[in-house]
């Protein structure tokens, strides 16, 4: 594997807030490789959006504390000068982000909105940014890119708007696309449109891309790996087949449960099987447990030391599921090309069970 | 409005002619100036006129009150405009930098500096002021006013305090909302695709925060703006300013119908006119309103 494009290491975000000090990011680590998809998955307040803000310095200074290390391209964007960090957002990282009805200026048109953004990175003639904003434009499928550059975000509709934000978001040719819960705010066919849209922009430029997103259902159309956060950690990491078919960790399972299974047969007066939901909320990031944070809603708790002491993340396996403490597994699974282990915060791995 | 002129109680036939005078004479001035016609019939009479342009003649000065509006309009839109200025140059800056850092030192100095300007009476501010710089430190004229066409540097000695008084209070009332819009525009969603952008830091502020938050201050400008134009009486007295205010002021007293009626007309063109400006301001800064 060549070298990653982002390699993020034990990153922690503290918040200040009115209720005392919140840990909403508690020691990330992940890489994304070139034209590799990651997917960040996990309920509200999990702390993914925060964990990629924390990356391009985009959480408000004063009430954030970030450390650790994020290593774009050989540079640490944690302790790069501000400057530096201005030069990096657009062709270093671009992003996406979740409502397009807001994340676009009301009062400046589109092709000043992207063109701002060109030439925010390069001495480019009004007139050359503007040709480029049209060709990005076209290249994201926008219909009549010369005329949409006069329009304002109120006259397109919120589909289109995203792939303006996303044409934003590529107009520096960045290595790596962050896209928080890009598709959320739209309807499905659209959805999957954009889904679309940034694979093949991924596939022509090699772009590294951090999908974000709560929906399974994205994560395996797109993702190549999967990164399960919850209570700011990462408690199960993989590649989709192995976390989405495999889930190690009782949190990774109990948000597979809780999907509708279309397939699911239906009872004999036409009754559709309930939805199997994780019972109880994420722990506040102001008050974590001591032990594993899923720990207050796990389902299966099956080693005493659970409560008191954070569990590793460990290789798992199939065939060290078998035993407590994965960790002795030995190694990755092979067949998904990507050669990258199966991961999980869990001492519970052996109650897995195969998802129908 | 007319009626509420007229139900004011005090007869200014008998306020024009003094405390001694004839039945005769009293009978005739009323007749004169129409006073003694039914009050239907005197406000179409003075309605069909005002539309020509004809005000009427004032009942103490037989000037036309259009000549003695033209007369003091000058002093009031110098006195306005100084004063809006003296306010926006107050009101950005300060409203800024207390949204940018909220709840700091900045901040509470700012919101305390405009609570003082918005309960403070402005007669006080005034006489501290002319006590200050035209008694103790001699610097200004204690009041009046010179037109800008005869002596530019009397001009403006004279309008500084004053300007200064009532641009504090415009100034501290706008400050309260600029702070409130840019805070309300820094925390967009569109603010952070600008930093993503990787914008410059003043770039984002100019075209994605201050251009945003234009509306709200457009908006409290124009009625600050109405407000002074309509006269600011207690400052007028204070500063012996020649304005409109004043003018109303004396009609009142003197119940001279015709001078008040006219001022009070003035006033609500002024509304008017200010607020199809801002009505226009408003679809040249925001494309959603346009059509």
């Amino acid at each position: 594997m060549t070298a990653p494009v982002l390699e993020v290491e034990d990153l922690r975000v503290r918040l200040r807030t009115p209720r005392g000090p919140a840990d909403v990011v508690n020691g990330l680590s992940y890489t994304v490789g070139a034209g590799e998809t990651v997917a960040v998955v996990g309920e509200s307040g999990s702390g993914k959006s925060v964990s990629v803000l924390a990356l391009l310095g985009l959480l408000p200074a004063r009430v954030a504390t970030v450390t650790g290390r994020a290593v774009l391209q050989g540079e640490d964007l944690l302790t790069m000068p501000p400057q530096r960090l201005r030069q990096v957002r657009g062709p270093g990282a671009g992003m996406v982000f979740q409502d397009p009805m807001t994340s676009l200026n009301p009062v400046l048109t589109i092709g000043r909105q992207l063109v701002e953004g060109i030439r925010a990175h390069g001495d480019v003639s009004k007139q050359a940014a503007r040709g480029r904003a049209a060709e990005l434009l076209r290249e994201v499928g926008l219909p009549d890119p010369e005329r949409a550059l006069d329009r304002y975000p109120h006259e397109l509709s919120g589909g289109m708007r995203q792939r303006v934000v996303i044409a934003i978001a590529l107009s520096n040719s960045p290595s790596l696309l962050i896209a928080d819960e890009a598709t959320t705010a739209l309807d499905v066919t659209v959805q999957a449109q954009i889904i679309d849209l940034v694979e093949k922009l991924q596939d022509e430029h090699g772009t590294g891309v951090i999908w974000i997103t709560h929906d399974l259902g994205v994560v395996a159309g797109i993702a190549d790996r999967v990164l399960v956060m919850y209570g700011g950690r990462c408690v199960e990491d993989g590649t989709v087949d192995d976390v989405l078919e495999r889930p190690a960790h009782p949190y990774t399972r109990g948000l597979l449960g809780s999907l509708p299974d279309l397939a699911a047969p239906v009872g004999p007066d036409g009754e559709v099987p309930e939805l199997t939901a994780v019972p109880g909320l994420p722990p506040p990031p102001t008050d974590l447990p001591p032990g594993c944070v899923f720990w207050p809603r796990c389902p299966v708790r099956a080693d005493p030391r659970c409560e008191t002491e954070q569990p590793p993340l460990a290789v798992v396996s199939r065939a060290a599921a078998a035993g407590p403490g994965g960790a002795t597994a030995s190694g990755a699974h092979a067949g998904d090309g990507a050669g990258l282990p199966h991961r999980a915060a869990t001492w519970c791995a052996e109650e897995e069970v195969p998802r129908g | 409005m007319f009626g509420l002129v007229h139900l004011v109680p005090g007869d200014p036939v008998r306020l024009a002619l003094g405390t001694r005078f004839s039945q005769e004479s009293y009978d005739a001035l009323r007749e004169r100036s129409g006073l003694d016609q039914p009050l239907v019939e005197q406000f179409f009479g003075w309605f069909g006129r005002a539309l020509t342009g004809d005000l009427g003649v004032s009942f103490r000065s037989g000037e036309t009150v259009t000549s003695q509006i033209a007369e003091r309009l000058p002093a009031t839109l110098t006195l306005a405009f100084a004063s809006i200025l003296v306010a926006l140059l107050i009101a950005v800056p300060l409203g800024t930098v207390s949204a940018l850092r909220p709840r700091s030192l900045v901040d509470r100095v700012a919101t305390v500096i405009s609570q003082f300007g918005i309960s403070v009476p402005d007669f006080w501010m005034g006489i501290v002021l002319i006590l200050v710089f035209a008694g103790t430190l001699g610097w200004l004229p204690s009041g009046g006013y010179v037109p800008l066409t005869e002596d530019p540097g009397a001009w403006l000695q004279r309008l500084l305090m004053p300007a200064l008084v009532t641009g504090v209070v415009s100034g501290s009332v706008i400050t309260r909302f600029v702070r409130s819009s840019v805070l309300e525009a820094l925390g967009a969603d569109h603010v952070r695709t600008a930093q993503a952008k990787g914008l410059g830091t003043r770039q984002v502020f100019t075209w994605h925060v201050l251009r945003n938050a234009l509306l709200p201050l457009v908006t409290v400008t124009g009625v600050q703006l109405a407000y002074l134009l309509s006269g600011v009486v207690v400052v007028e007295i204070v500063f012996s300013w020649p304005g409109l205010g004043q003018l109303a002021l004396q009609a009142v007293q003197a119940r001279d119908y015709p001078v008040l009626q006219g001022a009070i007309l003035l006033f609500a063109l002024v509304f008017l006119v200010i607020n199809l400006v801002v009505d226009l301001l408003y679809s040249a800064i925001d494309p959603r309103i346009r059509r």
